[in-house]
């Protein structure tokens, strides 16, 4: 489980973070959601020691963030996290060489799965095929839990439709998952906890089943009560 | 250790491209240089032999002999090595930088690898030492190589002949680049590496707390440099009060503080402080 406790963070005087919690289990996709600018990006980098805290903490199954955490949670940021002169095969290389949890089949099968060609440069792909190149190399790590910062912005509907495609499938399945966004729309049936932010603050935090068969409500049902009421 | 040492690799092969064209650039330039100068001399001796109707040793006792210093102390030959300084103190900035600007945002992928992030710190300033030892060396090579050049242009009669190294002492930069004794050869590369661990840790202070970094990176350097130098001011102060052993020895307690600071503060800025 990944518990974020009463996090409190300040870029220079304006509060970016206030007194936040929440928790993420393993075995269920998290959401967080929140306009532009709201934090969501900055509470997945303190989970990963990318940015400080001022006050408040955060623990993986119990523990602070530590080097061999890496192996245990990855994130996969909104722009590519390894060199763009790089080829594909290349940057393969580069993970397995220093990821013990880097998974060689499972990202030969990602690679087929998105039609992704290994010997291409990463520097002269498409949006989207660099956005799967990015979310590939997270997920062909064997981690327990997966960061990922608006998978599904800026990229064309059939990408879109192929990392929603992943979200059911095998790749998935058992591993925890945070994800950010600000349309929940296109995934609201892939998630199982909604978190929602404002300004830098949880608004409420719910079980998407549990809302939909006591309340016979939808995630943006329940937005529109928080946001707008 | 491993990933430290997989970490010099990656880092090396980033730069590798650009060092082999400044290496290159180096080369090329001092290799006309050495044409171009030796050829100056033969054309002037030639023409004044031919003018005043002198014999080589009537034009040797009134010109002088061609050295090669002539060469070594021309801008052919001390510009490419000056260049070859100044991108590597660019680099020296650059090696941090690059990770974080652009379209790339390699620095995610380094901070995420599952290894001490102190390994990173290491693996770049091992990188610059590497760069600069490298480059040195390969400028012993071209200067053998330059010898040569100007040998086969000036004929014998013409040269000075000169127990190389003695010549080349001449020029300053020349004994701090290739110390005489293995003792000097610590002591200034020494000094080179703790100037760059200082520049590094400065740089991850603006790196952890942005423009009030930059203020932090100065008052840093600055107390750094400070202590670096007090055995040095006390000596200035109490001339011959300390022994040479003495001011020594408190140099290298100074310079050891010096190093492990810079070591600790980055330890400490890239586990806690550090922004991406």
């Amino acid at each position: 489980m990944i518990e974020v406790k009463n996090v409190n963070k300040k870029y220079g005087r304006k509060q970016v973070l206030k007194d936040l919690s929440f928790t993420a289990k393993k075995g269920e996709i998290t959401c967080l959601i929140g306009i532009n600018g709201v934090g969501k990006t900055t509470i997945m980098k303190a989970i990963m020691a990318l940015t400080p805290i001022n006050s408040g903490e955060i623990l993986i199954d119990g523990e602070k963030i530590r080097k061999d955490s890496f192996e245990k949670i990855t994130f996969i940021p909104d722009t590519i996290a390894t060199l763009p002169q790089m080829r594909i095969d290349e940057a393969f290389t580069f993970m397995a060489d220093f990821y013990k949890s880097w998974n060689p089949q499972r990202a030969e099968e990602l690679l087929q799965f998105f039609k992704l060609d290994p010997t291409e440069k990463i520097a002269n792909l498409s949006k989207g095929s660099t956005a799967k190149v990015n979310m590939l190399l997270g997920l062909a790590l064997d981690v327990d839990y997966l960061l990922m910062d608006e998978p599904f912005s800026g990229i064309d509907m059939f990408s879109r439709e192929q990392i929603a495609e992943v979200f059911t499938s095998h790749l998935i399945e058992e591993r925890g998952v945070i994800l950010t966004t600000h349309e929940i729309s296109d995934i609201e049936h892939l998630i199982d906890k909604a978190v929602l932010i404002d300004n830098g603050e949880v608004l409420k935090e719910f079980s998407v089943e549990e809302v939909r068969e006591r309340e016979g409500k939808s995630v943006v049902d329940v937005m529109r009560e928080v946001y707008r009421g | 250790m491993k990933n430290y040492l997989k970490l010099v690799n990656f880092e090396i092969s980033r730069f590798f491209k650009l060092y082999l064209i400044l290496i290159g650039l180096t080369f090329v330039c001092q290799f006309i240089g050495a044409i171009i100068v030796s050829k100056g001399y033969m054309n002037r001796a030639d023409q004044v032999m031919y003018e005043n109707q002198l014999s080589v040793s009537q034009y040797i006792k009134e010109y002088g002999t061609f050295s090669f210093q002539q060469f070594v102390f021309s801008e052919w030959f001390v510009m490419p090595i000056f260049f070859c300084i100044a991108m590597l103190m660019i680099y020296v900035f650059f090696i941090w930088y690059r990770d974080w600007f652009g379209k790339n945002t390699f620095i995610y992928r380094l901070l995420m690898l599952p290894t001490e992030r102190i390994n990173i710190y290491f693996a770049k300033l091992t990188t610059i030492m590497l760069l600069v030892l490298g480059l040195i060396a390969l400028q012993l090579l071209s200067i053998s190589i330059e010898i040569q050049i100007a040998n086969s242009i000036v004929p014998v009669d013409f040269r000075t002949h000169f127990p190389f190294f003695d010549e080349i002492y001449n020029l300053a930069i020349w004994g701090w680049l290739y110390p005489n004794t293995f003792i000097e050869f610590i002591l200034i590369y020494g000094v080179g590496l703790i100037f760059v661990a200082v520049l590094f840790t400065a740089i991850l202070f603006e790196r952890s707390y942005g423009l009030k970094g930059i203020f932090f990176s100065i008052i840093y350097g600055l107390l750094s440099f400070g202590f670096f130098i007090v055995p040095l001011v006390l000596n200035g102060i109490y001339s011959n009060y300390f022994y040479t052993l003495e001011i020594f020895l408190m140099e290298l307690v100074t310079s050891i503080i010096v190093l492990g600071s810079a070591i600790w503060i980055a330890n400490y800025l890239l586990k806690h402080k550090i922004r991406v």
